[in-house]
């Protein structure tokens, strides 16, 4: 046992022992005279489970436990022991109700009184035990029956509490208030107690108990799945240890594959660098920059800069070979200088016989001959053949090209 | 930036399992009837589809149509599926007898790493069991002591998906949607081979308390 838990029963069997006074007159009268006692005290048993205000309006009673307690203890005669069958509890609250009102229509006002007290204790008693067992029931499915630790266990533990509902709201629907509301028949206080109040309470249970079933029955399912689950997976071993050659067949060799073994591959890669976009030159210059931090190689620099050897070989000249068409145009050029005659171009390609096209060559000869040097400019002249393009004005159709000597 | 759309997309594309544990976001997306048929269009220009498992709790791409070339994916992929079923149930086995609440292991089921070596370290059927999950080819361990035996299982586990680490430096995991998928593997494996594995696991109990 532990020593706080020690500790708290310790304090409120002081508490009982320091106001046994109070205890017994509430015991005998059924209700504190809350004008005899300090608030603090009062306060401190409402604390520890002593007393409790069954609602606002009543006076302080004592708790069903302690009750039962000292009726246990002090086999009283006037026993008050009431069992959780509400059928006899309602027979005797009836009963009770029919004293005080014979008490009442005889004029009997002590005896009224006195009866009226035994009823009113028998009420709260039985809402009180009512709003237990409910709270019980809550009580173990909140924690999902953990004081047991199998499945199995809390599917039994689960079938036993739904038992209990069923047995509570069985015993609930022992409450008549149409018969009770006779019964109550015109007395304000009689009525207060047999109506309003048990009414309360039993549509509270009646709520909560429903609630109650149905977390049972939610709890119930998920065990027999936990259950089903663990089956299948114990059940999945023990068929692979008996037949340890099974295999499954290939379902995916079915005409229709099943969609449990339809997984598509993957087939998304990652996006490769774009050098042309302009808008991520940025970004790209960025992670070169970071590249080049990671594989430093400054201090490798310092040592291949005393290693360096400076070549002295012959440089290697660059071949400038010419195009064939340049090598032509070349030659059409000389053969103009040669014999200081005015020659048309697609007459030297004629007779040379070339097999470029003819219009590239006229072009190349126009390219050349611009690209010569001012000086050498002056000693040709180039005469262009052509006619004016018949539907567009002003542009004019080279056919031929003329060069000459100046 | 891409949309949500896109992200979902290339999730499925990428062969993932979207499930309420592994990925919330997308798998909000994806119960949204609409972002589905959204999704749909891109899906099938690269003969996929969208699929669930679980109850629609998990989603996976499959192929729209099937012809020789995805058979042949499929078929290596079921071998591979079928050669990891019973590392896969001996371990799920370990974790829930050696966890105190003997439950199975489900999506979201928390799995305690320390807590689990704690108990198995001091049960000897149980240093056993790991030992052998550990060399199956599945997992790969050439470990000799539990620690690493135990941290390789983990760490294979998390790669192939079944489970996830939301904390890098707690040693906490979660199971995912893909272990609901196992189970269902195993559930239609059960009905269309007739092996009624529940009978046979509880026949075995029944024995079991006779000897």
């Amino acid at each position: 046992m532990s020593q706080p838990l020690i500790q708290a029963g310790t304090k409120l069997l002081n508490a009982l022992s320091r106001h046994s006074d109070l205890i017994m007159q509430a015991y005998i009268n059924g209700v504190v005279d809350e004008k005899e006692y300090s608030k603090k005290v009062l306060d401190q048993l409402v604390q520890l489970g002593v007393l409790w205000r069954p609602d606002p309006q009543s006076r302080l009673r004592l708790k069903n436990a302690v009750r039962t307690l000292l009726e246990g203890s002090l086999q009283d005669e006037r026993s008050r022991n009431i069992d959780a069958n509400i059928g006899a509890s309602i027979a005797s609250l009836k009963t009770l109700a029919e004293h005080y009102k014979e008490a009442l229509h005889y004029q009997r006002y002590a005896e009224s009184q006195a009866h009226m007290s035994d009823l009113t204790e028998h009420v709260y008693q039985l809402t009180e035990s009512l709003g237990n067992s409910v709270r019980l029931l809550f009580g173990r499915i909140n924690n999902e029956f953990g004081y047991v630790s199998s499945v199995e266990a809390k599917i039994r533990e689960n079938e036993l509490a739904q038992e209990q509902v069923s047995e509570l709201l069985n015993q609930l629907e022992f409450f008549r208030f149409d018969e009770l509301s006779e019964v109550a028949g015109s007395n304000r206080e009689l009525r207060h107690l047999l109506v309003v109040s048990l009414q309360q309470s039993f549509a509270k249970a009646i709520q909560e108990l429903s609630i109650v079933q149905a977390k049972l029955l939610d709890l119930l399912g998920r065990f027999r799945e936990f259950q089903g689950r663990t089956r299948l997976l114990k059940g999945y071993l023990l068929h692979v240890e008996q037949q340890p050659d099974f295999v499954p067949s290939n379902y995916t060799s079915m005409t229709k594959v099943p969609a449990l073994f339809n997984q598509a591959q993957p087939c998304i890669g990652n996006a490769h660098a774009d050098l042309n976009r302009i808008e991520h030159e940025e970004i790209l210059q960025d992670i070169v920059n970071s590249l080049t931090d990671i594989h430093s190689r400054t201090p490798q620099t310092e040592k291949t800069k005393a290693a360096t050897e400076i070549s002295v070989d012959e440089q290697s000249s660059v071949d400038l070979t010419k195009d064939p068409i340049r090598q032509a145009v070349e030659a059409y050029f000389c053969e103009v200088i040669d014999h200081g005659q005015p020659l048309s171009a697609l007459d030297y390609f004629e007779r040379e016989s070339l097999d470029f096209d003819p219009e590239v060559w006229i072009y190349q000869i126009i390219g050349d001959y611009q690209a010569l040097d001012d000086n050498d400019k002056q000693y040709f002249a180039i005469d262009t053949n052509g006619q004016p393009h018949p539907v567009f004005n002003g542009n004019f159709l080279i056919n031929d090209l003329t060069l000459g000597l100046r | 930036m891409m949309t949500e759309q896109g992200r979902v997309l290339s999730l499925l594309l990428s062969g993932h399992f979207i499930c309420e544990v592994s990925d919330e976001d997308a798998w909000r997306f994806l119960k949204d009837r609409d972002n589905q048929v959204a999704l749909e269009p891109h899906l099938s220009i690269l003969n996929r589809v969208l699929s669930t498992s679980a109850e629609g709790e998990v989603f996976f791409a499959g192929y729209m149509t099937v012809t020789d070339g995805e058979r042949k994916v499929l078929a290596q992929q079921f071998q591979e599926t079928a050669s990891h079923l019973v590392p896969l149930v001996e371990w799920l086995l370990l974790v829930q007898q050696a966890s105190e609440s003997d439950r199975p292991v489900t999506m979201g089921s928390a799995i305690r790493l320390n807590e689990l070596q704690g108990v198995i370290e001091d049960t000897p059927a149980y240093r056993e069991q790991l030992e052998k999950i550990s060399r199956f080819r599945l997992f790969g361990s050439t470990s000799v002591n539990l620690d690493g035996q135990l941290k390789q299982v983990f760490k294979r586990l998390v790669d192939i998906g079944y489970l996830i680490k939301p904390n890098p430096e707690k040693q906490i995991y979660l199971a995912t949607g893909k272990v609901e998928h196992l189970y269902e593997t195993i559930r239609f494996i059960d009905e269309t081979e007739s092996l009624s594995l529940a009978a046979q696991a509880e026949a075995s109990i029944s024995q079991g308390s006779l000897i």
